[in-house]
């Protein structure tokens, strides 16, 4: 390949000819990456450009009489009260979600730790939630929490917890409850696979170090799995962050973001400004904000991924 | 090990495996109340408060399930996007992660590292962008306006696997062949590729599980109803003014089987893809 062969011409005097050259020199390497390079040019990097583009629009369904309105889209959008609406229940969604995912995952983690019979099996079970379409973990949760056949309510009721069926997902108060809890599941067993591969690589001495010192198990889990798996939970909290955060099948088939909104994040309204109601150029201003948060997620990971700069 | 202390870990067994099984219980709970409900007459399915097991279980739902939807029409189309998704995925990926893992030249961290990103950038925060270049493909309410897309946001995922893979390849391999003759692309094809294998499966794997689930784009880019894959004909049927629970929960069961079928073939290469990024040595 180009970089093996030996330059033995003489270096050219211009910049640009030693540029040509360059590339000449190590065409190879450079067009077999040039596919996957103009594909995400094109289908990832035009989109963001075109986002930015249409955010300074007026631009109903119709995009062949859109208008120049400048900056007019975010003014509005930072001027009205569904935005922070929209923040307040995003932040909720994310916070509520990656609570549950990585407290869920950590127990399961855990416990599958060591010498578990079965281990294999449990491990595919565990990960079947992530596995699957979520529209359709989205539909089973909807049927579970349905108001009439539900068995959310039979069990409640069997138990004497509520007297009467109640319907969670058409209530403004409690809607938002029970679609995190249908992301929880989702996501849960991400956190336990990625929990459990750290938690194997923590030397067993360690713990039996522990168990002569006769250190309760809380306690080993406190001084010895917390800070060995700590760089572990960094990145999996921060990458389930942001997919919690960008996450849009289960709610829009949960509830389309209603009852009232109640149930609507950041994403949900791109789609329903942008998509649903046709006014491309806000939707593409929200998508623009919800670009900032992203990248702010993405320096955090890439600043812990490439810590040491081993990887690159 | 004294009386007490056998006496004590088997305790703790007991504790273990009563703790994995109550859990197991919880993530297994939707999928009991999917397939429960399946077998329930239609009487009893809408009967309330729910009942718990189905009281006289009957396979009615699943010999009318063919005839009552399309859910054969949208299997064949989730493997259609699904498998166009790999082809295309792999056929950008390799080449490149290749190129990576040989080459030293300028730009290749940028190119990596824009890769990265490009995994951090959600469609659905993009969607709106993403119609309107989707649009002026000409490809709007074709199945390439979901193959696209989607090999887009999995090239990422495949770029990096196929990378880190290659680069544990040792070079001396290709470089006899390379003295008997071989061209670049019979050193890829016949010497690298086949060593990739674990890697390849993986990448398969995820890319497969990743096109077959996303709702997002077929509910954006299809409005045809006959190339809607399961995940949207499960969505039009929940949105369809009367929602025929049974028949819907019937077809998800068929739509996730598949599915159940390559987890458990292949789930250490979804548990090694699942890890590759966040677990570093």
């Amino acid at each position: 390949m180009g970089t093996v062969e030996e330059y033995t011409e003489p270096p050219a005097d211009s910049r640009l000819e030693r540029g040509v050259h360059y590339l000449w020199q190590n065409r190879l390497a450079y067009l077999l990456i040039a596919p996957a390079a103009i594909f995400l040019l094109s289908v990832v990097g035009w989109p963001i450009f075109e986002t930015f583009r249409l955010s300074l629009y007026r631009s109903p369904a119709d995009a062949a009489i859109e208008t120049y309105v400048g900056f007019q889209h975010y003014v509005e959008i930072l001027n009205s009260d569904i935005f922070y609406q929209l923040l307040w229940q995003t932040g909720r969604w994310v916070l509520l979600g990656v609570a549950g995912k990585t407290l869920l995952g950590l127990l399961i983690a855990v416990h599958l730790r060591g010498d578990i019979r079965g281990r294999k099996f449990f491990r595919t079970a565990f990960l079947i939630p992530w596995g699957i379409p979520y529209a359709i973990s989205a539909v089973v949760f909807r049927w579970i929490e349905h108001p009439q056949y539900g068995y959310l309510n039979a069990i409640l009721l069997k138990l004497g917890v509520i007297d009467q069926g109640m319907g969670i997902l058409g209530s403004p108060d409690i809607a938002w409850l029970g679609v995190v809890v249908a992301d929880v599941w989702i996501g849960t067993p991400f956190m336990a696979i990625i929990f459990l591969a750290g938690l194997q690589s923590i030397p067993e001495e360690l713990y039996e170090a522990a168990a002569i010192d006769g250190a309760e198990k809380w306690h080993q889990f406190r001084y010895i799995t917390l800070p060995q798996l700590k760089s572990v939970i960094l990145i999996a909290t921060l990458l389930s962050t942001i997919w919690t955060f960008v996450s849009f099948d289960v709610i829009w088939t949960m509830t389309g973001g209603g009852p009232i909104n109640t149930t609507a994040t950041l994403v949900i309204w791109i789609y329903q400004v942008g998509l649903e109601n046709g006014n491309l150029g806000r939707g593409a201003a929200y998508s623009v904000i919800g670009f900032l948060f992203l990248m702010a997620f993405a320096v955090i990971y890439l600043r812990i991924y490439t810590r040491g700069g081993d990887e690159l | 090990m004294t009386m007490a202390g056998q006496q004590r870990s088997r305790l703790r067994k007991v504790r273990i495996y009563g703790v994995l099984i109550a859990l197991l219980g919880i993530m297994m709970f939707p999928f009991y109340t999917m397939f429960s409900s399946t077998f329930k007459p239609e009487s009893e399915i809408f009967s309330s408060p729910a009942t718990l097991f189905p009281n006289d279980p009957s396979i009615e739902a699943y010999l009318a399930v063919w005839g009552q939807t399309d859910v054969l029409l949208w299997i064949g189309n989730s493997f259609i996007i699904s498998l166009g998704t790999v082809a295309l995925t792999l056929l950008l990926a390799i080449p490149a992660a290749y190129s990576c893992a040989r080459n030293e030249f300028v730009g290749k961290r940028s190119f990596l590292l824009s890769v990265l990103v490009v995994q951090m950038f959600a469609p659905v925060v993009l969607i709106v962008g993403l119609f309107d270049v989707i649009t002026s493909f000409g490809i709007y309410n074709s199945y390439l306006a979901v193959i696209i897309p989607a090999a887009a946001f999995t090239l990422p995922f495949n770029v990096w696997m196929l990378y880190g893979y290659f680069q544990t390849i040792p070079v001396s391999l290709e470089e006899s062949a390379r003295i008997d003759g071989a061209s670049q692309l019979q050193i890829l094809t016949k010497i690298v590729l086949p060593l990739t294998k674990p890697a390849l499966v993986a990448s398969v794997t995820y890319t497969f599980l990743y096109a077959w689930n996303r709702l997002l784009f077929v509910l954006t880019f299809l409005t045809d109803a006959g190339k809607y894959n399961i995940p949207r004909g499960v969505f039009s049927m929940v949105g369809a003014l009367q929602t025929d629970w049974r028949m819907m929960l019937t077809v998800s069961v068929i739509g996730i089987i598949p599915l159940l079928i390559l987890f458990a073939f292949l789930e250490e290469y979804i548990v090694a893809g699942m890890t590759a990024g966040a677990v570093k040595e």
